[in-house]
């Protein structure tokens, strides 16, 4: 009877411990010796959720060898994954939730619209926040907590730009671009690239990022004869505009950024339509480095998939946060923040080197799509 | 000219996958009253079963279309057996059924293929044709042909057969139907078989020309019930006009409003419905609840 009382009130017990406020279970600060709660926020359903499960084995990767190697100097991290579902209204829910649960940090997302509606609130709890997006909007913010793992468009468009009309003479250059996030600051960029070299684009079409007829808009691309066709759209849908660009009798060549680099642009295209496509992008291929070959090879082990470009930048956006966590003793809030800014890194995807803008990246390089594989175009 | 014309081509072929879609959310409507939610998702699965069957085993095309429609009449008999119970009972909850029942397909299908998608191969391999110099890829021929044949087909089932008539009855007055010896249950089971089938048909044609993903169905559902209440709900000959004025509405919307034309489309949209609310082939609307 006694010990039946005593069972009860040691249930009793455990159910108010297992009440206590969200936040207040996982210490904070210098002195703490609980895990250090780390969210990562990426699309895991919706039509954006397979970047959102690259970016997310990317950063499991390597704050699981950060993990192994003995955490934060003896303190582990938790890595705890949420699902955005590539929607900015679920973005700022679990903006919410991860600073009302006492997350010192945030890794992700891969969409810019999430990211920049999430920015405000995650600066006012001060959660520091490396992203993988890339709208030039992102580094408009300026905000402190915010910071890139990739370079913005600015970047990307200008070395496309670069080589395309400073090294290969092109002159007649069209536009297609989707007027979401990454397609209008895509379309942004290239063009101000575009207008610092005195060229005017002989045709500027927009479409929707739900399009998936262009024969309207292309028709009309096709009337100018261009050289080149830049196309400032996610990898699906630069995919569907190659391939109709070609049925249409299209003979320009294909330019854009990260997404022409990927397999889902070459095989939604066709490798042939894909093939000669022209991308400028911080990560060209599984083996352009030694560094890149021995993390590709790391990556198929663990995955038994290949690496990509949003693999590799999540890895290096989460290897920064550790670094940082190191310096900070695991403590976050604005020595967090700053202790990212000061980090520099000779990552996958260049030299990391934060400016107050919360860009580390500054170049691309660039690559052309040979058998729906990317190769680096030696510089002329 | 040439710019109209070819925006003419893209316009008809995605309104002949339209008009399907749409003539699939029509049977159900007209025999039950009630518009199957679940319609997209069961879109997505067809191009899914399609494209799978087709590149892991390389039969024609054809035969792969042929079990696509078989593993989708197979769920639509399914929702349908789920919602019987429910039939002239609950019409509020039949339709959050079918709501959950598209829920739960996509979610399947994400277990089944993943999240990520694949691009299916053309399976007509051959270069476009060149008519003074505006392009039509072979496979949007083979797209409309199909639809259209499709189209004869179940016209031919609706006004010829006896188990057409009987769904013709069914669709004009259940109790008169249930009357005369005609078993409602399985003409609404053959009702839903027969738009699921035609959700496979569109969404494996589509495949090729698209990317197959779990979320595709979303956005041809809606376009293919906005086709449906255009044609005017439950109209059969609605629904093929609806498809493909969608189609084209969609087509030269989109190259003369650039970003703004899925605004110009559905705003075009709301306005003839405001005008004509039982759409252009406005049938009396059946209502069952």
């Amino acid at each position: 009877m006694f010990s039946r009382r005593i069972s009860i009130a040691a249930v009793a017990l455990l159910a108010l411990a297992a009440c206590a406020p969200p936040g207040q279970s996982a210490e904070s600060g210098a002195g703490a010796t609980g895990p250090i709660k780390i969210a990562n926020v990426n699309a895991q359903s919706g039509q954006l959720s397979s970047l959102g499960q690259w970016e997310h084995k990317g950063v499991k990767l390597a704050i699981e060898e950060a993990n192994k190697a003995g955490g934060i100097n003896g303190r582990q991290i938790q890595l705890d994954l949420f699902d955005s579902q590539g929607d900015p209204t679920v973005g700022t829910n679990v903006a919410r939730k991860i600073s009302a649960e006492g997350y010192i940090a945030m890794l992700g997302t891969a969409e810019s619209a999430v990211t920049l509606a999430m920015a405000p609130i995650l600066k006012d709890a001060k959660i520091p926040n490396i992203t993988s997006g890339q709208s030039p909007k992102l580094a408009e913010l300026k905000s402190p907590f915010l910071f890139l793992n990739a370079p913005t468009s600015v970047t990307f468009d200008e070395t496309l730009a670069k080589y395309l009309i400073d090294d290969k003479g092109y002159k007649k250059i069209a536009l297609i671009s989707n007027n979401g996030a990454y397609g209008s600051g895509e379309h942004d960029a290239f063009l101000a690239a575009l207008k610092s070299r005195s060229v005017t684009p002989v045709a500027d079409e927009v479409v929707t990022p739900d399009q998936k007829d262009f024969n309207s808009n292309l028709a009309k691309i096709r009337e100018q004869g261009p050289e080149v066709l830049f196309i400032g759209a996610e990898e699906v849908q630069s995919g569907l505009i190659a391939k109709q660009s070609r049925e249409l009798g299209i003979k320009s060549i294909f330019a854009g950024g990260a997404p022409m680099g990927t397999d889902v642009y070459a095989d939604t295209a066709g490798l042939k339509n894909a093939e000669g496509s022209v991308v400028s992008s911080p990560y060209l291929s599984n083996e352009a480095s030694d560094q890149i070959k021995a993390f590709a090879a790391k990556y198929k082990a663990a995955y038994n998939e290949e690496a990509r470009m949003h693999v590799a930048k999540a890895y290096d956006g989460a290897s920064i946060m550790i670094e940082a966590l190191k310096q900070t003793n695991g403590e976050g809030g604005q020595k967090l923040a700053d202790a990212i800014r000061g980090v520099k890194r000779a990552g996958l995807l260049g030299d990391y080197t934060y400016d107050a803008n919360g860009v580390g990246i500054h170049a691309t390089k660039i690559g052309l799509v040979k058998d729906g594989k990317v190769v680096p175009e030696v510089a002329s | 000219m040439q710019v109209f014309l070819q925006t003419l081509i893209g316009g008809v072929t995605f309104g002949a996958v339209y008009a399907l879609v749409a003539m699939g959310f029509s049977i159900v409507y007209r025999t039950m009253g009630l518009v199957n939610f679940a319609h997209g998702s069961v879109v997505m699965i067809g191009a899914y079963a399609a494209s799978t069957f087709y590149m892991a085993t390389h039969v024609p095309f054809a035969i792969a279309i042929v079990v696509a429609i078989a593993v989708t009449g197979l769920i639509g008999l399914v929702i349908e057996r789920f919602l019987r119970p429910l039939e002239n009972k609950d019409f509020t909850l039949m339709l959050i059924g079918t709501i959950g029942f598209g829920a739960v397909l996509e979610a399947g299908a994400v277990l089944v293929w993943g999240a990520t998608g694949h691009a299916v191969p053309s399976p007509v391999a051959t270069e476009p044709l060149d008519l003074a110099g505006v392009r039509i890829p072979t496979y949007n021929l083979v797209v409309i042909s199909v639809a259209a044949l499709a189209t004869g087909l179940l016209a031919l089932f609706l006004q010829r057969t006896k188990r057409g008539a009987a769904m013709q009855a069914v669709a004009m007055d259940h109790q008169a139907a249930t009357a005369v010896g005609i078993h409602v249950g399985r003409s609404n089971a053959m009702a839903f078989a027969i738009g699921a089938g035609l959700a496979a048909l569109a969404g494996s044609l589509i495949g090729p020309m698209l990317y197959v993903n779990p979320t595709m169905g979303g956005t041809l559902g809606i376009k293919g019930f906005a086709a449906a209440m255009l044609g005017g709900f439950g109209s059969m000959p609605g629904a093929i006009v609806g498809g493909v004025a969608f189609g084209l509405l969609d087509a030269f919307a989109a190259g003369n409003f650039q970003e703004y034309s899925e605004l110009v489309t559905f705003l075009v949209f709301a306005v003839v419905v405001m005008i004509r609310p039982t759409g252009i082939f406005g049938e009396a609307t059946v209502n069952r609840a």
